[in-house]
Order: C-alpha cells, then structure tokens, then sequence
C-alpha cells in the first residue's frame, strides 16, 4: 500500500490495522498499564497517518476499554487492558487457529509426545 | 468533504473555471476545504492543479465564485497571504543565502512568521542555519523551505508537488515533518502529487482532476464506502466485466474488479471485498478516452 518501511494490506480499513497494531503493543505492555498513550501527532508522524485515521483508531480502542480518556490529560492504558487483550487473544486462539493447527498436526500424523514444549536454550 | 460544514471553509469554490486564452486549464468545479484537513489534489501533468493552486493564491484569474479563508484571493491577496502559505511547484531558495539570512528575510517581510519557531523546526532537520542553499541537497532544501513556510502562523497550506525529484527518505522526512509541526486540527493543507500510493494514508480527502474536470472530491472515509474492489478468481473474470466495474487490474494472486457503488450480492458472492485503493480510482477516473481500448 505504501513504499514507507510500514506497509498496510487492502483486507481492512486502515484505522483498524493500526488499533490491531497498538493493541499487540499493549499486550507486550508498551506503554504499560496506567501509562499514558502518545499523543494524535505523534503517532500520526510515526506511521504517515492522517490524524482523523489515529483518532479512529484510538476511539476504537476506547470503545473496547483498553484505553481511557483522564480530562485534560489524554489517553491512558486502563487497568487491567493487558489481561484482557490477553483473553481476547487467547479467545481467538482457541476458536480459530486452534482447529486449523490440530487439522494440521492430525493430517501430519503428529502426537502430543512429539512435540518439544521446552523452549530450546 | 462534507463534514464540518456549519463552520465557514476555509477554501470556498462555486463553478470555478480558469482559462488561458481559448484553454480551459480548469473546467467549472465546486469544492469546498474544511479547516483540519489534509487535502490531495491529484491527476495527470496538464490536468489544471497548479493553475488552481496559483488562483487559490490570486496569482491566476477565476470565473465563477472562489472565497479563500473568506476573502476573494485576487482582491485581496496581500491579506489573504497573512493567513495562507504557498510553495509553487518552482520554488526556489537563493542560492547564495545562508539558511540564517533567510530566517532573518521571512522576519522581515512577513508580518506572521515566527523566527523562533523556523530556528526550532530546523533543529529538527539536517539543515544547519550556518547552511549556504548552495551547499544543501535537493531534499535539504525542501526541508527547510517547508520549515521556513510553517513557521508562518498561516490556516493553509498549499504546496504543488513538495517532493518532486526528491528520494524517499527526504520524502518521508518532508511528510513527517508536515504531519508533526503543521496538521493541529485547525490548519489545513493542501498538496498536489504524482506519488498517489505514498501519500494516500496521510490524505483525508482527494480532489481529483482530470483535464480540468473534478472527477472526485471525496473524503477517504466515504471512499472506502463508496467504492467497492472485489479480489476475484480469473475464471469468474467474465462475470465481473459484466456487472461493468469503473476497473478491472491485477492484485496478488489475481484479479480484482473496482465497482463505484455495491455491485449486485450475486457478483460481490464471487469475489472478496478488499479496500478500494487511491491509485486503483486514480487510474480508473483519470485514464485518457484514446486509452480506454488497450486497458481492455
């Protein structure tokens, strides 16, 4: 879409990839939980993104709780945001690439006891 | 663009026509630009940009009706230039000055322009104040023109292809700065360029002309709702050129059809819906007629 380092794929609106984009920060804890978010310009001239764009973004975020506006202050990451993008992510996991993963690891013929749950050294 | 209506625009066009001699550069168009907007202006060499930007300014002399922050840009254009900056498409910094002297010149003759506030957005640049133009590279210089006109505390910018010949760092560095020192809400800017896909998510609205005509004016909100793109399978490629897309190209793995408006459910059922692009529209509103038939 776009020859900046960042390129943004045609299957969603563009205000939705990047709240996808800050809601995978948020759950690495960037910012972290009550910590304030940057501000509209900021990101807007982090990514090349109109202003109106991150403003959606940021407002699809409030809507789902992640973020809280303090009056005056702006946004900051609510208490507890991380747990629940967590569930949300887990959710996710479970419902979608869960079934594709064990029809995958079914049709391979690849049991429990050969998967190495260690992580290697 | 017809939200945030209720205030005055800050660019105001009724039937705007513009000619040189027996041309019309630019061919009866209405438009309006709302404060806090990043606005492209977009179409062909030769499709009327500059000369409409040149009117926005009083340098080009309209019919029809033009109010530019509210006043008529011919009559008044020593006030109106209080409030709007311009970088033409020709733009030059003398190339004997120190970037500091011109600091120094703007002072002087432009009653809004901020010394402390050019010395700050420097700072941001490679640009040093000791800098001979001369000594500066192309990308440098474009820096620090933009710096030098944002420092004018100005409610519109109109800049006629800021990033011509310029690499993509220099232009990603020029559309930063734009984003960072001069979109606050309230001003507004509105920019002509040929780069359509690397400017496309810095816009909030497209004018598009096509040989003096406004074939778009568009937020890219209702963009996104108004225009359809279907990625598709070639072998039902029939049944989309028969629901008559304004478009039919190539994308990753296949093809995709562009409809103005919701095709029919049966057509959208063969294909998958996928953001319509700038440059997609780009191609389909602004194709010469004689080119209709290769395209095909």
């Amino acid at each position: 879409m776009s020859t900046w380092d960042r390129t943004w794929d045609d299957r969603q609106p563009i205000y939705q990839q990047l709240a996808d984009l800050l809601a995978a920060q948020l759950l690495d804890g960037d910012p972290s939980e009550g910590a304030a978010m940057p501000s509209v310009r900021a990101l807007a001239s982090q990514y090349l993104l109109n202003p109106l764009t991150v403003n959606r973004a940021l407002q699809a975020l409030s809507d789902t709780g992640l973020l809280e506006n303090r009056r005056g202050l702006g946004l900051f990451v609510t208490a507890g945001a991380r747990e629940r993008l967590r569930a949300a992510e887990r959710d996710r996991f479970l419902q979608t690439e869960w079934p594709r993963l064990r029809e995958r690891l079914r049709r391979l013929g690849i049991g429990i006891e050969q998967l190495n749950w260690e992580q290697p050294a | 663009m017809s939200a945030d209506r209720q205030e005055a625009a800050l660019v105001e066009a009724q039937n705007l026509s513009i000619s040189y001699g027996r041309k019309r550069a630019v061919d009866d168009i209405s438009f309006s630009i709302p404060k806090g907007r990043v606005v492209g202006l977009l179409g062909h060499n030769g499709a009327g940009k500059t000369t409409l930007m040149r009117a926005l300014v009083g340098l080009a002399q309209p019919q029809g009706e033009l109010r530019v922050l509210g006043l008529n840009p011919l009559q008044a254009r020593v006030a109106l230039l209080q409030s709007a900056c311009y970088i033409p498409d020709v733009a030059t910094l003398p190339r004997w000055a120190r970037v500091e002297e011109l600091v120094t010149l703007m002072s002087g003759i432009h009653p809004r322009f901020s010394a402390d506030r050019a010395r700050t957005l420097l700072k941001r640049t490679s640009v040093g104040l000791r800098d001979k133009v001369k000594s500066l590279s192309k990308g440098m210089v474009v820096q620090a023109h933009l710096a030098l006109i944002a420092s004018i505390d100005a409610r519109l910018m109109i800049l006629d292809e800021p990033t011509l010949g310029l690499d993509v760092l220099s232009r990603k560095a020029f559309y930063e700065m734009l984003i960072d020192e001069w979109c606050d809400g309230e001003r507004s800017v509105l920019i002509s360029t040929h780069q359509v896909e690397e400017i496309e998510t810095l816009l909030s609205d497209v004018l598009m002309l096509n040989e003096g005509k406004l074939v778009l004016n568009i937020s890219l909100e209702d963009m996104d709702r108004r225009f359809v793109a279907l990625s598709h399978d070639a072998s039902v490629a029939d049944e989309m050129a028969a629901a008559h897309p304004l478009l039919k190209y190539r994308v990753q793995g296949g093809s995709a059809s562009l409809f103005d408006g919701e095709p029919p459910a049966h057509v959208q059922a063969l294909g998958r819906r996928v953001r319509p692009s700038l440059v997609d529209l780009f191609v389909a509103l602004t194709r010469k007629p004689e080119l209709d038939r290769q395209h095909f």
